[in-house]
Parts: structure tokens; C-alpha cells; sequence
């Protein structure tokens, strides 16, 4: 808090929701590790106000990663210094790197520079390296697009040279450690190694950054040198190194590291880097330059809704520590700093105007158009068939569609066939989707044994098959599935559901005796509208029963609500309709 | 005279006959009333004092079925000492067991009873036991005990004679039987039964059900109807009911129909096109992962042919901004990728899909409830299958005004919040993005769900060049609220009796 403090110039509200206030502004928020709550917002003075947790919700915006980012920011939101903040670079370049041919294919890129003599302590140290932590893990996803290390330059004698080695030919004592291994010994026992050691270790030649001495700086993206890669507060020179596989996402995580090491007073001394590979080139790292953007004064009043001049627009734009000039009369030219990585379109920006503005302070507006609403009709059409369902005394139920083929095979007493299964599944019990209903209803009554009898129940809910004529490959249908469980359940009850059910759907039905190894022989038929198979009823098998531990005996039915609808449209004049072209209209 | 009701003053007779002190069981057996009749009759008598009823408590004897099965055929004991007398009063153990048909296990147990009970002479011989019979021993009082529990279903101990009582013991230690405490109820004419019953008793007619037979024949005008105690405890009949949640989500949906938004559908096994790639999220983006998509187990693709135009202008978008004024992701688009099948994991690609149909209606509201899937850990607070509603807006005029304005109408019309507030928010797909906030009295302020308008990098590839405000709301958290659960696994939950018993609102 002392450090963010002293970075902002100014003392910070201790109020949580007047500071929540600044911070929302930039997507941040204090979070309370020590105190997760179920999504209710806690609003409580700060207890403890030597230290801060601040938490992202903005996942784009590496520059609010750091103190210095969000004292950056908060400056501007304060009023204590607006518009954009100019960084410079050093005249002469600090260090020549070179790159190897053979990087091409193994891990590209890399960029440097020198930071001199920034204000540091153990604290903003400690903040550095967090930084560079979350970096790697998100924006240089799980390093495997960008790695960070840091060197005391005193200690390194230039050019450097970033190139590739035999696993065996070249030892070092990792940071942290006490005894010199080889890259293979790395990428085998070290933890860095073997935590991250897949991004690399396909290659016969591994990367390797040496300065002019041999001495190593790092085998990236695994881990530094003990000798130069340890930075301590009496480290007066700091090399900051990304190595990575896409030159953007290396050169933008130098620039947010350069950013805060500048804010905290250091002197930006930029290195050359001289690729060999394709055409060779030299380029100047970091870069810090500002992006221009030329928005529409319309645009920003149209996609805000407020009738903003464009003087107050290019306040608000200063607050939000942009540049905006007027440019004739209908635009303005925005001028983005270096580190904003998450401006890809004027939206972005104007979005910061309306921020900058407050949502709060914005007059809410019901949209004028009128427009007229309604269901989808195949869930009009469930929605007749639940009441139905419901006044013929049965208890809705709501399941899963994900199952597991012991519920929808083995304990239905029947042989496997092709169904949609996951590739990834977290918990066993949930390993693919039903193509049928009566299982998840079954295996309701299973976990009910000891609720008063009867038990009446229905679901209408979506079942998965393969259609490979389909452009999904899979179909949703629709199915009601309807089990009754008593001493006295039988085939006839549930036949006696059926025909009123039918009835009022105005259908007419024939059943037409069949086998189903999940029924009892001689007492299960298929549903027949005309010569179209619509479901299957009948009692179910006393080894089903066993298999699921019910003592009372079930009938069930089981309908294609979906078939049923497009017979309903048929006769009702229309042309039949594909379930999975189901869109609105 | 004294006045009775019809079962009353068979119980009363019933009773006498048995010189005025029986159990329940022997009263039942001498009427021919009901069960639930005598009890009833026995509450009214008792109310009247012509009866006590007293309670106690017995031990009641039941063999198990290896008991029930040696009543029958005789313990293995005996069994295998007839063996040796059938065999010539002199054989090893094994071939008495098989001649007495007698299991191995078994032979051994009775092997050590014949021991104690010295019915044979055992010795060893050659390493084989041999047993030497000289006759047949009287019955022990185990057999006698076993005989008379087998003869009468939960035989109460003390009609066991005290002789035979120790054998309880015995048959219990070999798991032959068990002892069950049982409630007895017994009943007992009072001083005032027996005046009663000196005075004589009659029963008027008196009718309990009312049928069709007596309406018609207008005889019900003569008779008189017993008095039901209507405070009695009955058997609920409970109600077809809908399922709490989805009722829940019925009455959310009715609102926003009310409110002009029309239904949205679609499939449940989405292509990634439509829930990542046309939604502007970059290929690579880390919740496209195995983490938070399910994915389907085939080799097969998906089919965009009739969307071909749009994965041009998504793959052009997603590269370099194509004629959106964006700057793009700056990455090769693989097709592959976006036809690959998987699981819906956000009610947004139903939303996509919307924009993309030829159906699209400008100015035009939608809205959606449908089922997603993520690889979550399923706990308090996370199911890996739960419900999503969102909506989009489309329209010329719109602005971030009409999105604040449409949450705000959400919030307090729909949802019963007392008053919201916004807050920055950041999705992929919208910008600007805001989180609703709204505050309930008693429960203080809730994250209700993130909204913003749809990017230009989303609407412009699929031919929509108006602004789309789109929201989404996390409509479980408001039903747990509503229906005060604290644990998120109870909205899906098998509790039949919950279920049964819910409030309906």
C-alpha cells in the first residue's frame, strides 16, 4: 500500500468501495484471498492496510499486472497526471545479441534491455518477479509463447549470443541451486525442467543464451544461471531477456516489464538483436512506440449513447492516459501508449471514455424499438405436453444429459451401441450423452427408494444421436420419458397415461408387440402413429429392477416429443422441420 | 341400554368372550373387523373407559434359515450320528459326512457337538478321525427348543417352558436363531366395560360410506352417518407437479417473452466455430482449452458449408482485422479447428448462431435457456452442467445507455432487485463489457451476470452492421437465492421428497 502510495503521489481512499471505485475503472478489484464469499460483495473498511490484494478481471491488460501499472493508471483516473506518459530509450544501445540459424525452428525470438539504476527494494523485487510470473503463465501461455529472465548486467560482458546446444555439451548451476548440470540433467531432474521441459526438449538442440565469456545466462524457457540470473536489491544494472515463439507477443512482454521498470525511475537502455536465419535483420528492442488511432466523434456518441462534445471527450480520453487531438470537426486522433496491448479497435477505446465517464453517472435507456417475443414452438409444444403430464399426476424431473454407458447399458440390461462420448471427462460418472431418457429416470427412483410409493415421474429433456447426414454429426431430440413406481405398477396403468396423453395431443395410436431387453417379454410395444415408431412402453424387467435396487415394480413409457411436433406441423399443413434447424425466426 | 358403534361393540363382545383380557392379536383373530377398525374401536373404548390397553414389551423367538432348515431335517449332529449307526456304528468323519450328505464346514461344527455331548467315542487313527456310536441319545433340549420356536412364527420367550429356555442361548450362539423385541398390546374389560356390557349394548345403523345405492333408493334419509375423527393422520396424495427449478425458469422466460424477446435454439453438440471462433475468440485462447470445453470423442468434422461465407470473413477478422477496423489477432486460422465437435459451453454460441441466420429480424430481441457443459469440479458452487440464459438486443440506435438500460429493467422486473449499479466488466466478445450488480434487501449486493456489445470483430463477419448488445445471467444463482439453497447441486437434485414439498412460486 506504502509503495503504491508513494508511486501514485497521493494518499488512496481507505474506504474498500471508494478504492473498488478507482480500481473497477481500470478492471480491478481488492479481493480478499483469506476471505472467498459466495459472490456476495463484501463492503468493509480496509483492515489491514499494509498490504493490498488486487485482482484482475481484465484479462487483456498486462499493464494493470503491476504496482507500477496500476498507480499508472490511477494517476491519471486522480487527476494527479493526465494524458499519455512519454517513455524514452537511451541513445546507445547497451547490447548486441546475436541469433543462431538453428532458433529458427526451435524457440524463434528474443528481445532485451538494460534497465540502469532503477529504484528498487526487496519489495518491488518481490513485485517483478510476480509480474514475470503471471506473464509466463498467461500472456506467454505457460511460457510456451514467452519467457522471461532477469540478469545482473554488471556481471555479463556483452555481445550475447542466443543459439543452441547439445543437451550434453554445455553444464551450469541453475538459479536457486548448488551444483552444475547439464541441459539433458536439467530437463530430467530439475523441477523448472520438468515442468517445462516439453516446450523444448522435442528438439536434438536445445536453446541456450551465452554472453561473450561462454559464461550462460539461461537455457530458455527453463531457468537461468545461478552466476548472472540472480537479481537482489544491491543489483545496480538490470537485463531483462524474452525468448519466445511469436516475435509479438515477445517484444509487447518486454515493453510492459520496460514500462515498469522505468516508472520506477530506471534509465531504458535498448539492445540490437541480429537475426541470421531467412532474411537476415537487426531490430531494436524494446519498442515503446505510441499507436495512433482516428476515431469518429459520432461513433463515440453513438456507441455511448451521450452527447459528448469533443472537448470533454479528449478529457475523459487524458483521464484514461490517452492523447486525443480534434481532427477537422468530426474526429479525433487518439494516441494509445505503448503498453495499452489490449487496444485492437476504436471500441476499445471509446469503451475507456465511457469508463473514464462512469456507467454509473449514464442515464439508463429501455431500447425504443418494440418488438414482439414468444417461444420457440418446439418448446411451446413441450410446454402443452409437461401440463399434460402434470395433470395426469406425475412429478416433473430434472437430470443430466451427461451419463455414463453403466446407466444407459449395463444396468438397463442392454448391449452397448454407438453414442455420443467426451474425449475429456472430469468424473466418471459423466463420461457421454444419453440417447435416452428412461435411465436418468430410473436411476431418479434408484436414489428415492426410501420417499413414499407411489412415485409418479416425467422428464422432457434432450438426448444425443449420431446423424452424420447432419452438419453437427449429432442430433438433439427431444424425448418425454415417464416412469410410475408402486406395488400395484403395471402395464395397464401406464397404457391407461398413454391414450389420454395421445388423445389430447390429438394422435392417433396403435401398439404393436416388440421386444426390449429392458422390458419384460409380452408386456412392451412399440408406439406406432400410422407406420412412424414414436416410443416404446411397457413394464420393465425385474433384473433392470434389480440392477437399479428397486423393490417395487416400474412401468414406464418412453416418447420422441421431437418427431411427435414435426407429425403435429405436418398435419397441421406446414412442412416438416429438421430438429437441429431449429433457429429462431 | 348403552349405544356402540358396530365395531365398538364387536371388540367389547370380542373381549368378553375371552373372560374380559386378551392380547390385540387374539381380539383381531375373534372379530371379524379390520385391523384399523379395532384400533379404532379401542381409542373410543378407551375414551369411554369400558377398556384399558396396556403395552409391553417380549421377546419374540424367530429361527434363522439354517434354524428352520434342521428343525425339518435334524441338527448335523444327529444326523451324522445315525450316519456312523447306519454304517455300522463305526467310521471315519468323512464318510459319516457323506453319507449324512453333510458339507465339510458343517461336519466339523457337528463333529465338536458330538464331543460335548459324548454321543460318540472320537478317536484318531491314522491321521483320520473315527467315531464309534453305541445308540440313540434321547432328544436334547435344544431339539425340544427347536421343534416348538419352529412350530410357531415369533413365539414369545415365555411360552417357551423354563426347561427349555436355556436352550435359547445355545441356538443363538450357533446362529440358528434370532431374538427380536416386540411391542405387545393388551387388552383388558374396565369395572365400567363389564357394567356396560350387563346393561347390553346396541348399535344403532349407522352408515359409514356413502354410495350411489343409497342416494338413489333415497334411503339415506333414514340412516345415520358415523362421525369421521377428522383429525386422524391420512397418507398425502401429492400433486404432478413441475420440477421447482424449471418452473422457476418457465416464469423467467414467460417475463422476457412479455418483455418482446423471441426463443433462440440450438444443438446441444456445437462446431467451435460457433462457440469460439465466430465469437472472436482467438484459436488459442486458453479457455478453448480441455479445461473448460468437453470435447466429442470422433475423428469426424463438423460442416460450415452453408456458413462459408462467414468463416472467410471470421478467418480474415481473427488474422488481420479484415474490414472491421481491427488490428486482428495476428495468427494463422486453422478451419479444422473451428469444425471441430464439442459440447456447448456458453449460451453466447446460440447467440452467433442467431446472428448468422437468414432469419434475423432488425430491430429485433432474443433470448435463450439452454443447457452448457464445462470440465468443472462439481461443488458447492459448480455443476459441469448448468443453465445459461442470455439475450441479444439488435438495433440501429442502440447504445451503451439502451445496455444499461436493458440490465437495469432485468434486474428489478424480472429478477426483484431493489436497485443496481454497473461496473466495468471484460468479456472477448463485447466492448464495452459491464458486470451487473443488485442489491437485495437482506441480501446485500450480487453479481447478477456480464453484458456488453457484441465487438465490430464479431458482428461485421457475419453480416450484421448495427450494434448488438448482448447479455447473460447467472439465473442459477438467482433461483438458489429465491428458493434460499446454498449449494448449487441441489438445483439438479434426486430429492423426489424435496422435490414433492418445494413452495411453488
Amino acid at each position: 500500500m506504502d509503495d503504491l502510495e508513494g508511486l501514485v503521489g497521493r494518499k488512496l481512499p481507505r474506504d474498500e468501495d471508494q478504492l473498488n471505485e478507482l480500481l473497477y475503472q481500470i478492471k480491478c478489484e481488492i479481493s480478499h484471498p483469506a476471505l472467498e464469499n459466495q459472490g456476495v460483495l463484501q463492503t468493509t473498511t480496509l483492515q489491514d492496510d499494509s498490504e493490498l490484494h488486487i485482482e484482475n478481471v481484465d484479462t487483456n491488460r498486462p499493464d494493470t499486472w503491476s504496482t507500477e501499472g496500476i498507480a499508472r493508471a490511477l494517476r491519471g483516473l486522480m487527476g494527479i497526471e493526465v494524458g499519455l506518459r512519454k517513455y524514452s530509450l537511451s541513445k546507445k544501445p547497451a547490447v548486441e545479441i546475436s541469433v543462431d540459424k538453428e532458433l529458427r525452428d526451435v524457440r524463434s525470438f528474443i528481445a532485451c534491455v538494460v534497465a540502469r539504476h532503477p529504484k528498487i527494494n526487496d519489495e518491488t523485487i518481490r513485485g517483478l518477479i510476480h509480474l514475470q510470473e503471471k506473464l509466463d503463465q498467461s500472456y506467454g501461455r505457460k511460457r510456451r509463447r514467452s519467457s522471461i529472465g532477469f540478469y545482473d548486467f554488471d556481471l555479463i560482458t556483452p555481445p550475447l549470443r542466443y543459439g543452441v546446444a547439445d543437451p550434453d555439451e554445455i553444464r551450469f548451476i541453475p538459479l536457486e541451486g548448488t551444483e552444475s548440470l547439464s541441459l539433458r540433467e536439467i530437463l530430467e531432474k530439475h523441477p523448472k525442467g520438468v515442468e517445462y521441459g516439453h516446450i523444448v526438449s522435442q528438439h536434438p538442440k536445445l536453446p541456450i543464451l551465452l554472453d561473450s565469456q561462454g559464461k550462460v545466462l539461461s537455457f530458455p524457457p527453463i531457468i537461468n544461471s545461478n552466476d548472472l540470473g540472480r537479481v537482489t536489491s544491491d543489483t545496480k544494472n538490470i537485463l531483462v531477456e524474452i525468448t519466445g515463439t511469436s516475435e509479438d507477443t515477445v517484444m509487447n512482454t518486454l515493453t510492459i516489464l520496460t514500462t515498469s521498470l522505468a516508472d520506477r525511475g530506471a534509465e531504458i537502455c535498448p539492445s540490437r538483436v541480429h537475426y541470421k536465419y531467412g532474411k537476415a535483420r537487426t531490430v531494436i528492442t524494446p519498442s515503446l512506440t505510441e499507436r495512433k488511432f482516428t476515431i469518429s466523434t459520432r461513433d463515440i456518441r453513438k456507441i455511448i449513447g451521450l452527447d459528448l462534445r469533443p472537448k470533454e471527450m479528449i478529457s475523459l480520453l487524458r483521464r484514461a492516459r490517452y492523447n486525443g487531438t480534434a481532427s477537422g470537426v468530426k474526429s479525433l486522433v487518439v494516441t494509445v501508449p505503448c503498453y495499452r496491448l489490449d487496444i485492437l479497435h476504436p471500441v476499445d477505446i471509446i469503451e475507456d471514455i465511457a469508463i473514464a465517464y462512469g456507467l454509473n453517472k449514464m442515464k439508463p435507456r429501455w431500447p425504443p424499438d418494440l418488438t414482439i417475443g414468444g417461444l420457440s414452438p418446439v418448446e411451446e409444444y413441450s410446454d402443452n405436453v409437461r401440463e399434460l403430464m402434470v395433470g395426469l399426476g406425475f412429478q416433473e424431473a430434472l437430470t443430466f444429459v451427461m451419463t455414463n454407458q453403466e446407466k444407459l447399458f449395463t444396468k438397463m440390461n442392454q448391449e452397448p451401441t454407438q453414442i455420443v462420448e467426451i474425449t475429456n471427462p472430469k468424473v466418471t460418472t459423466m463420461t457421454c450423452l444419453r440417447h435416452w431418457l428412461l435411465p436418468s429416470l430410473m436411476d431418479f427412483l434408484s436414489n428415492n427408494t426410501h420417499i413414499e410409493y407411489p412415485q409418479k415421474l416425467y422428464e422432457i429433456g434432450d438426448c444425443a444421436i449420431w446423424d452424420f447426414t447432419q452438419p453437427n454429426r449429432v442430433v438433439d431430440v427431444h424425448k418425454l420419458g415417464c416412469v410410475s413406481a408402486h406395488s400395484h405398477a403395471n402395464f395397464t396403468e401406464i397404457k391407461s397415461i398413454l391414450e389420454p396423453l395421445m388423445i389430447n395431443l390429438g394422435f392417433e395410436f396403435t401398439l404393436k408387440p416388440t421386444s426390449h431387453p429392458s422390458f419384460l417379454t409380452g408386456r412392451v410395444g412399440s408406439i406406432l402413429i400410422g407406420d412412424r415408431d414414436v416410443g416404446i412402453i411397457g413394464e420393465i424387467h425385474p433384473q433392470v429392477l434389480e440392477n437399479w435396487k428397486l423393490e417395487d415394480p416400474v412401468a414406464a413409457m418412453e416418447l420422441d416429443l421431437s418427431q411427435l411436433f414435426m407429425i403435429h406441423k405436418e398435419s397441421a399443413g406446414e412442412a416438416p422441420k429438421q430438429p437441429t434447424s431449429e433457429r429462431a425466426n | 341400554m348403552v349405544e356402540l358403534r358396530e365395531n365398538e361393540a364387536a371388540v367389547i363382545k370380542a373381549l368378553q368372550s375371552h373372560g374380559g383380557n386378551c392380547s390385540f392379536e387374539e381380539l383381531l383373530a375373534s372379530t371379524s373387523q379390520s385391523n384399523a377398525a379395532v384400533t379404532r374401536a379401542l381409542t373410543t373404548l378407551q375414551e369411554k373407559q369400558f377398556v384399558k390397553v396396556s403395552e409391553t414389551d417380549q421377546v419374540a423367538l424367530r429361527l434363522t434359515e439354517e434354524g428352520l432348515e434342521y428343525a425339518k431335517s435334524g441338527l448335523p449332529e444327529r444326523r451324522l450320528l445315525q450316519a456312523v449307526l447306519e454304517l455300522g456304528g463305526e467310521a471315519t468323519i468323512d464318510q459319516a459326512a457323506k453319507r449324512a450328505n453333510i458339507p465339510e464346514q458343517i461336519a466339523s461344527v457337528a463333529l465338536g457337538w458330538i464331543k460335548i455331548s459324548k454321543w460318540c467315542e472320537v478317536t484318531t487313527q491314522l491321521q483320520k478321525v473315527v467315531l464309534k456310536a453305541a445308540g440313540i441319545p434321547d432328544r436334547t433340549n435344544v431339539e425340544k427348543a427347536l421343534e416348538l420356536i419352529s412350530s410357531k412364527h415369533d413365539l414369545p420367550l415365555e411360552q417357551l417352558p423354563a426347561d427349555l429356555q436355556e436352550s435359547v442361548e445355545t441356538l443363538k450362539r450357533r446362529q440358528l436363531l434370532d431374538t427380536r423385541k416386540q411391542r405387545k398390546r393388551y387388552t383388558e374389560l374396565t369395572a365400567q366395560g363389564w357394567k356396560a356390557l350387563e346393561q347390553g349394548i346396541t348399535v344403532p345403523e349407522e352408515i359409514s360410506d356413502l354410495t350411489p345405492e343409497l342416494i338413489t333408493s333415497k334411503r339415506w334419509r333414514n340412516v345415520s352417518f358415523r362421525k369421521y375423527n377428522i383429525a386422524a393422520p391420512v397418507t398425502p396424495i401429492w400433486p404432478g407437479k413441475k420440477q421447482p427449478y424449471r418452473q422457476f425458469l418457465d416464469n423467467l422466460k414467460r417475463k422476457l417473452v412479455a418483455l418482446g424477446f423471441k426463443e433462440m435454439t440450438g444443438p446441444i453438440v456445437e462446431l467451435m466455430f460457433f462457440n469460439c471462433d465466430a465469437l472472436f475468440m482467438p484459436q488459442d485462447h486458453p479457455a478453448r482449452e480441455i479445461h473448460d470445453i468437453y470435447f466429442v470423442k470422433t475423428d469426424e468434422l463438423g460442416d460450415l458449408a452453408e456458413y462459408s461465407r462467414f468463416i472467410d470473413n471470421v478467418a480474415a477478422t481473427h488474422e488481420n482485422g479484415w474490414k472491421t477496423g481491427s488490428s486482428g489477432w495476428g495468427y494463422k486460422y486453422s478451419r479444422n479447428e473451428a469444425l471441430k465437435l464439442i459440447l456447448r459451453s456458453q449460451g453466447t454460441a446460440l447467440s452467433a448462431r442467431t446472428l448468422a441466420s437468414k432469419n434475423l429480424e432488425i430491430p429485433g430481441k432474443y433470448f435463450s435457456v439452454v443447457r452448457c457443459f464445462r470440465p468443472d469440479q462439481v461443488d458447492r458452487t459448480h455443476l459441469t452442467e448448468f443453465n445459461q440464459v442470455e439475450g441479444i438486443v439488435v438495433g440501429a440506435d442502440l447504445s451503451l445507455r439502451d445496455l444499461l438500460g436493458v440490465l437495469e429493467r432485468f434486474a428489478i422486473d424480472i429478477a426483484g432487485a431493489d436497485k443496481v449499479r454497473f461496473k466495468p466488466d471484460y468479456f472477448p466478445f463485447t466492448e464495452p463489457s459491464v458486470e451487473l450488480q443488485a442489491y437485495k434487501e437482506g441480501y446485500g449486493w450480487l453479481e447478477f451476470g456480464g453484458s456488453g456489445i457484441f465487438r465490430p470483430e464479431l458482428t461485421l463477419p457475419l453480416g450484421i452492421k448495427v450494434p448488438v448488445l448482448a447479455w447473460g445471467i447467472g439465473v442459477d444463482r438467482l433461483f438458489m437465492m429465491r428458493a434460499r439453497l446454498d449449494d448449487i447441486r441441489m438445483l439438479f437434485a434426486q430429492d423426489l421428497d424435496w422435490m414433492r414439498k418445494q413452495k411453488v412460486t
